[in-house]
């Protein structure tokens, strides 16, 4: 019993130790596209990397809080192009104002994870199931309504270009959406670290019967989550919105891969229990700085897909090496 | 008779920055028990790690049979004939006992499974050791006791001659034990020679020949059993004396006020149980494996719905439907499995203890960690939590301390019934004495104790009153100063 | 300790924000202010001076993308430039489309060649580039609705002409003429067209073309009774209120095989159906899946033989359809030349020469004449 407490830090440190990992990948990553890349190393890439991360990053935020709890959500990536389509249609079919346009994504992507939790919740639904049921009637949904027509946002020579301003870049260039992410790391951070509904996320996916037994509203707080989840579906779709204007309907599957490896990668387990948002982020910086790099290389997308999985594979690999070492030490 | 079947000395192993076996020696004869007794954390699990290939020794020797042995892998040591019955029963619970008994080495015919001879070759091998078990059951509904004699089947089938089993008594009841034992004399005559560890002393007793105890790593001495007595053993375990000293007389007061009282509580395995639980009392369940302790445990907690029943909560009638009810009415539940129940393993001693009194810390969702800590800190030192900080990942605390932490969620919570469901399960004797008096002391402090166990001695030294369960039903309560082994046992098996 | 290392790394991750934020709002300036170095700069990424255009289709999916790169590639070797060909994996992909050009940009090339999925999606991008001196030439489906001065010129088919020569080849077949011929009010005919996602102006401008053709042609035999139905975009009733003929127009929810062979199947299931056009190749491709890779539709003994097909664009099996005379014929593009044309043009725009659209042409071909070789050579596997 003595000797067991100066094993202690070992594991205690473990999230942290592969979000140093994932940090140092993203700068290795960056230094060697610099040397490697046509005209990588230059302020114009930097903020592409950006660009290209805020959807995704959103989504991914979001989707840290679902897997610590030990869930999944399938239908991230369709949520949003869902919410993205009607608040479209809602713009150019029933001309409402952009702002009311902008509240219906809200308004629709916090509805549909407020439906995943009453399912996984309250129906007690596996996860997986259950949002790959969402994923498929959002997909529908969004076409159905937008009757399979590709739904436009203002640009920047629009009256309502303003909008792309305040959420995208403004005309001298500066990526407003990186502060607009920065800001929500702060928020889904306080969230998860000093919030109530951070703690019992992280009780439930530890273990979730003994957070049930310790008096905790189990099926309320997942709730709470998959709907926080569905709000950062929100975001990301104005984000989306923002960047590249125009929504296609039946679109959107497959970009939650891109959220839950970003999420993976950032050090989070998919057991659930251990997470954390800042690794997130620089999950899917590393994803980012791939694709823009590998283009910078003159290779074309597929090849961001297929180092995308190694990168993956090898986070979760290190996941499970660290697990076994840190039971290993454990057991006496 | 006296043939030397494995002989360790000077064993080491280290790990990072431990050295968790230093100097140890360990022998067994044929057809001897032998127990290792000790503390948890004292090296016994490891020493066995080592013997059965699962750790790598980093010194010392091992003969086996009179002849050097280097023991590289599990398999290794099951090919030389040494088997061992873990605590956790390794078995797949949805195929039957007879493909439990031959997984990985399946009888087969030509690419297929050859099922019938699988069957015959294990109720053969069941037969031979007068076990009364069809081999086609599935294991999930055999009880934990028949499932852990097809464990020791299945470990025999490899012909061992060693076999080591780890806290076999655990999860077994009185009756069962029984039968355990015979069949453990069964073996000895055969010849095997078997290493029991337990932290059931008066186990050790009746069973063992000889008895080696390990404390901090080390080998302390071997004795014969017959020379022994039980406080002996637990001062070579502890390295001091502790005296205990059995309950004769309640010293609750008759008119103390009921704090609990349940009344017509029903579900399917519950049949009408009612009681009262007094103010300062400590209210003791017995009962065999089966009986419906923890199942009324749990209905009173809320984790399971009732079909039908009453509670009463100092006087007044409640509503509990979940355990945020019953949390709410100031009831805490300490689960015997505490690992599955109690804990989130990965979450730090301050998360699991500030858990259920969260709310108390947070003012709109935002939660004031500095009172979180300094509570739990507080609770920490009341309760003697064994933790280098309050940060520390509570998988990483023994048993013992990992119930403290249990017990400090409650008592952070504030809850005046507090319900302990086999509170010294898989906890060293140290450990055990300190949870008693602590449980002695909350009911000073004017809490009120449901204490379920199937420990007789465990029952008569704490327990106010004894409840005993059978079937369901509660088949009497006992004032301590009437209450008696058999009295307890005679009501505990007073079937309809 | 733990809550220390937290901090840190938080810290870390807004820092890289802060930086690069920082950073280019202090040197956004400056980089729009030294246009005139774009030439030399371009050098410093590639291995030699040759100057760099990024050529960014719509998708390397359909074969025809392969061909429009051989003209590019070949085109980039006779004006010594360096040339790079990319394009997202799918039409649905506006978000990689967005991001290639974005990473072009980046690459500072000396001219840009552009067939974009989406004008509006791109539009900052292009003003981006107009404000760094980058000529855009627009290729295939090009630029529609570009801003001002942002596009130098386009190399493209004129599709609102390539969809008419479909309707004139369809309504010049004699078999097709007398299955219209038949057709009166109270038993009308209908001639189907599958059309794709309604954001493509060259996929629009086809269907167009060939709607409008085939009203024309039709109004000729049955004056104020042709209406068009089907997709909303379309849609125009019959002027006397009542039609003998219906173009039918259909248009699968993506562009996945699946959703065209599904599309297809329901359109040739259509009551009255006696024509079908498919603007482009996966349209085509959703009719052969649903014919039995066009067995179906064999004159003889087919299931639907009654059914005349018109197509667009090549391809293997669209190729042994026309062969085979299970499609009346097929309207080809030629990608070679849009391919050739657009690096063509954006080389003499970074010279600084004058440039104007050009129209690439387009081909309609039967059995008959695909083997010619001024024919074959357009007609892609």
């Amino acid at each position: 019993m003595f000797k067991r407490n100066n094993k202690l830090s070992i594991s205690g440190g473990s999230a942290g130790f592969q979000k140093i990992l994932a940090l140092s990948t993203l700068f290795i990553l960056y230094i060697f596209f610099s040397i490697f890349g046509n005209n990588f190393f230059s302020v114009a890439t930097l903020v592409n990397i950006l660009d290209s991360s805020y959807y995704i990053g959103f989504l991914a935020l979001g989707m840290t809080f679902v897997i610590i709890t030990g869930g999944i959500n399938l239908a991230s990536g369709t949520i949003m192009m869902c919410s993205a389509l009607l608040g479209g249609v809602a713009y150019n079919i029933w001309h409402w104002p952009i702002g009311m346009s902008l509240a219906l994504i809200f308004f629709v992507s916090t509805f549909f994870g407020l439906m995943n939790g009453i399912m996984i919740a309250k129906l007690k639904l596996p996860p997986f199931i259950a949002t790959l049921g969402t994923m498929s009637i959002t997909m529908g949904l969004g076409a159905i309504i937008s009757k399979v027509m590709t739904m436009r946002y203002p640009t920047v020579t629009d009256p309502d270009g303003w909008f792309k301003f305040l959420f995208y870049k403004t005309s001298g260039g500066f990526p407003v959406g990186a502060v607009w992410l920065a800001l929500f790391l702060i928020i889904a951070y306080i969230i998860l670290n000093k919030t109530i509904i951070g703690r019992y996320t992280f009780a439930i996916g530890s273990n979730e019967e003994a957070a049930r037994l310790s008096g905790v509203k189990v099926d309320r707080w997942k709730m709470v989550v998959y709907t926080l989840d569905g709000f950062f579906g929100g975001l990301a779709a104005i984000m989306y919105a923002a960047a590249y204007t125009s929504i296609i309907p039946s679109t959107g599957n497959g970009i939650e891969l891109y959220a839950i490896s970003g999420v993976v990668i950032g050090g989070t387990s998919m057991s659930g229990g251990i997470g954390t948002v800042s690794g997130t982020l620089i999950g899917v910086f590393i994803m980012s700085v791939l694709k823009q790099g590998l283009m910078a290389m003159n290779l074309q997308g597929q090849w961001q897909t297929f180092f995308t999985g190694f990168v993956v594979i090898g986070a979760v690999l290190l996941d499970i090496y660290r697990n076994k070492k840190a039971n290993q030490v454990k057991k006496d | 008779m006296d043939e030397l079947l494995v002989c360790m000395e000077g064993i080491q192993k280290y790990f990072p920055g431990v050295h968790a076996l230093n100097n140890c020696s360990f022998e067994l004869l044929k057809g001897e028990v032998h127990a290792l007794v000790g503390e948890n954390g004292a090296g016994k699990s490891t020493l066995m790690k080592v013997l059965t290939g699962l750790y790598k020794k980093d010194g010392g020797t091992i003969t086996y049979k009179g002849s050097n042995v280097e023991i590289h892998s599990p398999k290794e040591a099951q090919n030389l004939g040494i088997g061992i019955i873990h605590q956790e029963l390794n078995m797949l619970p949805h195929l039957t006992v007879a493909e439990n008994i031959f997984i990985g080495r399946e009888h087969k015919a030509g690419p297929f499974l050859d099922s019938k001879k699988t069957n015959n070759e294990a109720s053969r091998l069941l037969e031979s050791l007068n076990l009364n078990i069809d081999p086609e059951t599935k294991i999930q509904d055999l009880t934990v006791a028949k499932q852990q004699m097809v464990e020791i089947a299945k470990a025999l089938s490899f012909k061992s001659e060693v076999l080591i089993m780890d806290e076999p008594t655990a999860a077994l009841t009185e009756s069962e034990i029984e039968s355990l034992f015979k069949f453990i004399k069964q073996l000895k005559a055969q010849g095997v020679g078997i290493v029991y560890i337990s932290h059931r002393l008066e186990e050790l007793l009746k069973i063992t020949d000889r008895i080696t105890t390990m404390r901090d790593g080390q080998y302390v001495n071997t004795v014969k059993t017959a020379d022994v007595t039980i406080p002996e053993i637990i001062q070579m375990m502890v390295g001091r004396a502790i005296y205990e000293e059995p309950k004769v007389q309640s010293m609750v007061p008759e008119d103390a006020p009921v704090s609990l009282e349940v009344k017509n509580l029903n579900s399917k395995q519950v049949k009408n149980v009612a009681f009262q639980l007094k103010k300062g009392e400590i209210l003791g369940i017995a009962g065999l494996m089966g009986a419906g302790r923890t199942e009324t445990a749990r209905l009173i907690f809320g984790a399971d719905p009732m079909t039908s029943g009453e509670i009463y909560i100092d006087g007044k009638k409640v509503n509990i439907k979940t355990p945020y009810d019953a949390v709410n009415h100031g009831i805490g539940y300490l689960s015997e499995d505490r690992k599955r129940f109690g804990l989130a393993l990965g979450l730090s001693v301050k998360d699991n203890s500030s858990l259920s009194g969260l709310e108390r810390f947070s003012k709109i969702f935002i939660v004031n960690d500095k009172k979180a800590e300094k509570e739990t800190n507080a609770y920490v030192k009341k309760i003697n939590v064994k933790t280098p900080s309050i940060y520390q990942l509570v998988k990483n605390l023994s048993g013992g301390n990992q119930q403290k932490v249990v017990l400090a969620k409650w008592l952070i919570k504030n809850c005046g019934i507090l319900i302990f469901d086999e509170p010294t399960r898989g906890i060293d004797v140290g450990a055990k004495s300190e949870i008693y008096k602590l449980m002695n002391d909350l009911v000073r402090e004017g809490k009120s104790i449901i204490m379920i166990s199937s420990e007789m001695p465990e029952l008569l030294r704490m327990s106010d009153r004894v409840a005993v369960m059978c079937e369901g039903r509660l088949t009497g309560i006992l004032n301590i100063n009437e209450a008696t082994q058999e009295k307890i046992m005679t009501l505990a098996t007073q079937r309809n | 300790m733990k809550g220390i290392k937290k901090i840190l790394s938080l810290a870390v991750a807004i820092s890289v924000f802060a930086v690069s934020i920082a950073g280019c709002g202090s040197s956004q300036p400056s980089s729009t202010g030294n246009t005139s170095s774009t030439g030399a700069d371009t050098s410093a990424g590639g291995s030699s001076s040759k100057p760099y255009i990024a050529v960014i289709s719509k998708g390397f999916q359909h074969q025809f993308w392969q061909t429009v790169k051989k003209g590019a590639e070949d085109a980039a070797a006779k004006y010594n430039v360096d040339m790079t060909f990319d394009g997202p994996p799918s039409e649905s992909d506006i978000n990689v489309q967005v991001d290639m050009i974005n990473s072009a940009i980046a690459k500072k090339p000396a001219a840009l060649a552009l067939a974009v999925l989406d004008t509006s999606s791109v539009t900052q991008q292009l003003n981006d580039c107009k404000s760094k001196n980058i000529p855009i030439i627009g290729f295939d489906s090009g630029i529609p609705d570009a801003p001002e001065g942002t596009l130098f010129a386009t190399a493209s088919t004129n599709n609102e002409n390539a969809g008419a020569l479909a309707a004139v080849s369809m309504f010049e077949d004699p078999t097709f003429q007398e299955a219209l011929k038949a057709a009166s009010t109270d038993k009308p005919v209908t001639i189907g067209v599958q059309s794709q996602d309604a954001t493509s102006a060259s996929i629009i401008g086809r269907t167009n073309g060939f709607i409008n053709e085939m009203v024309k042609k039709c109004e000729t035999l049955f004056a104020g009774q042709v209406a068009v139905t089907g997709h909303e975009k379309f849609k125009k009733a019959a002027s006397s209120g009542k039609a003998a003929v219906n173009i039918f127009v259909t248009i699968p929810p993506s562009s996945n095989a699946t959703d065209s062979q599904n599309a297809s199947q329901s359109l040739l299931n259509t009551k009255g159906l006696i024509a079908a056009y498919a603007s482009n190749e996966a349209s085509v491709n959703g009719i052969l899946a649903a014919t039995t890779d066009g067995k179906d539709l064999d004159r003889a003994n087919g299931k639907y033989k009654n059914i005349t097909v018109v197509g667009f664009d090549a391809g293997k099996a669209q190729k042994a359809a026309v062969k085979n005379g299970w499609f009346l014929g097929s309207v080809t593009q030629d990608p070679y030349s849009i391919g050739y044309l657009a690096v063509e043009l954006a080389a003499k725009a970074i010279k600084g020469e004058a440039v104007e659209d050009v129209d690439t042409g387009c081909k309609f071909y039967t059995a008959k004449n695909m083997e010619q070789s001024d024919i074959a050579m357009l007609l892609y596997d």
